[in-house]
């Protein structure tokens, strides 16, 4: 399945990139999606423990079990207001 | 006016502020969040503000339906910007209406500290000199 995955601020920065499409093994929860994650941009393993995801704009757990289309955020700490 | 809006657009407070009036209410609560030119002992110049935003509008309409589900206000109106915006420009304004001052005030202080805590946006500061940083920011919460 492919998940299209959404960086933003400090971890586009890291990345390198704002959105790319992740192939992932069917059945995979939100944590696997986020060792894939890793392996593509070690860059983000600096800033691995503050961030939090969202799956379809919902913040996840890591246990979360994704979904074909899925669109995953990964949101660092944010600072609205 | 849409009562929840995330806008490139400079904010007019007063116009926030009229979109939240009517006969039924006996007053009206805002808050205006303006760029402080200090942060951490530096002098800003300005900050980019980058949003998720087809998030961070549910997050407001989520907001709102949390203060109605609280408190018997009349009409909320919360318009966060981003993009580029200069020190003591509006970077968001909330304002609340009811019948009572009470909930006015409760709701309004709720529903700041919820887009603070709660929508996806992150601020760049743009500081005297030329040098960028992002803002350390708080784990968004569910």
């Amino acid at each position: 399945m492919i998940v299209k995955v959404l960086y933003f601020a400090s971890a586009q920065g890291l990345a390198n990139l704002k959105s790319e499409s992740v192939r992932l093994k069917e059945g995979s929860s939100m944590k696997d999606m986020a060792a894939e994650m890793l392996r593509l941009h070690p860059d983000l393993k600096s800033i691995e423990r503050t961030i939090r995801y969202s799956v379809n704009f919902e913040i996840a757990d890591s246990d979360v079990t994704l979904h074909d289309g899925d669109e995953v955020a990964v949101l660092p700490p944010v600072a609205g207001g | 006016m849409k009562s929840v809006r995330i806008t490139r657009q400079p904010i007019s407070p007063a116009r926030v502020l009229a979109s939240v009036g009517g006969k039924e209410a006996g007053g009206a609560v805002m808050f205006v969040g303006t760029i402080r030119r200090r942060s951490g002992g530096k002098t800003v110049e300005g900050l980019t503000y980058e949003v998720y935003r087809e998030m961070a509008e549910r997050k407001m309409r989520e907001i709102e339906e949390k203060v109605r589900r609280k408190w018997p206000v009349l009409k909320i109106a919360m318009v966060h910007r981003y993009g580029h915006l200069k020190v003591g420009e509006v970077s968001v304004a909330v304002a609340v209406s009811s019948e009572h001052r009470a909930e006015a005030f409760e709701a309004c202080r709720f529903a700041i500290d919820a887009i603070k805590g709660t929508l996806p946006m992150w601020k760049k500061e743009r500081f005297k000199g030329g040098a960028r940083a992002w803002v350390k920011g708080t784990p968004i919460e569910a």
